[in-house]
């Protein structure tokens, strides 16, 4: 492959179209080519800059999951954070341990946490249903050992799963947030030039 | 050195060299790969990131007999950062250099 600046700077847009603003990828661009021409302004070559400049794969890279990261931490939601980590888990083999192994099981947590929040919910008017049957005196609906008892636990039990919906809201929040100031700090001190160095 | 070690002061280096003046890309590349061994296209990135973050802003100069250049200038608060981020690495370098001395001596 040639080493050129041409080849340098079509990686670089090649693996960033799409993802950055145009604006953005141009900004980008004509700092590279400024580099370029400078460099060989001051007798250096093609090449020489091209190795001391590092990798364009690499360096796209990094300005990729920069993008992304940032991009879920200004717009909030489930697809921007599933981008990010993505993109953070293709700097390096380190990050497959260290960002999507907590990742998942924190998306499992949540999930669980919501899907019991869930089921207690739903349970709660369903066992009220067999207490007020109960009262009424219709003796198949006979669960509880006192209607009324049963009654109150119900409530409680769709008081609970509620709580645990909202809780579980509020603590998906959370980790969010964590997690984005977490891959900021991954990003600026652990990877990223690891193999470009 | 240690790969990790140069990208946690990759930041610190850009900032201190921007404090002492304005800098054109290609310049200041140069003047951070003089001193350390660091794949220089990572450098472009961190400065669009300290300009997203409001720490430096960018202007068009003329240069002698070429294209103007991009010129990259510490805002105020690109200042106090550097300021802030100087003071905790002196603190740290200096702590970590106490510890490795103290290490020395005992081993003798």
């Amino acid at each position: 492959m040639l080493q050129n600046e041409q080849e340098f700077i079509r990686i670089i847009r090649s693996r960033l179209e799409g993802t950055l603003p145009k604006d953005e990828l141009d900004d980008i661009i004509s700092d590279y080519a400024e580099h370029f021409s400078i460099g060989k302004a001051n007798g250096r070559t093609d090449e020489e800059l091209w190795r001391s400049l590092g990798s364009p794969d690499d360096i796209a890279r990094e300005i990729k999951v920069m993008h992304l990261v940032k991009k879920a931490e200004d717009d909030q939601s489930c697809r921007n954070i599933f981008h990010a980590v993505i993109a953070t888990l293709g700097l390096g083999l380190f990050n497959l341990v260290f960002v999507l192994v907590p990742f998942i099981l924190l998306v499992v947590m949540l999930v669980v946490i919501f899907l019991i929040g869930v089921c207690f919910t739903i349970f709660g008017p369903i066992a009220s249903v067999f207490s007020v049957l109960q009262i009424l005196g219709i003796p198949a609906s006979a669960i509880w050992f006192s209607p009324m008892a049963g009654l109150f636990f119900s409530i409680g039990m769709t008081t609970f799963g509620l709580l645990l919906i909202i809780g579980d809201y509020y603590l998906a929040r959370f980790f969010y947030h964590v997690g984005i100031q977490y891959l900021k700090w991954n990003f600026s001190v652990i990877t990223g030039t690891e193999r470009s160095a | 050195m240690n790969i990790q070690f140069k990208k946690g002061v990759l930041e610190i280096c850009v900032l201190s060299v921007l404090a002492h003046k304005d800098c054109y890309g290609y310049e200041l590349v140069s003047e951070i790969s003089k001193r350390i061994d660091i794949s220089e296209g990572t450098i472009y990135p961190l400065l669009h990131r300290l300009k997203d973050d409001g720490y430096v802003t960018t202007y068009l100069q003329e240069s002698a007999g070429g294209p103007p250049r991009k010129y990259y200038r510490l805002t105020e608060s690109g200042r106090k950062e550097e300021h802030d981020q100087k003071d905790e690495w002196m603190r740290f370098a200096a702590s970590v250099n106490a510890l490795l001395e103290g290490k020395i001596d005992a081993a003798e």
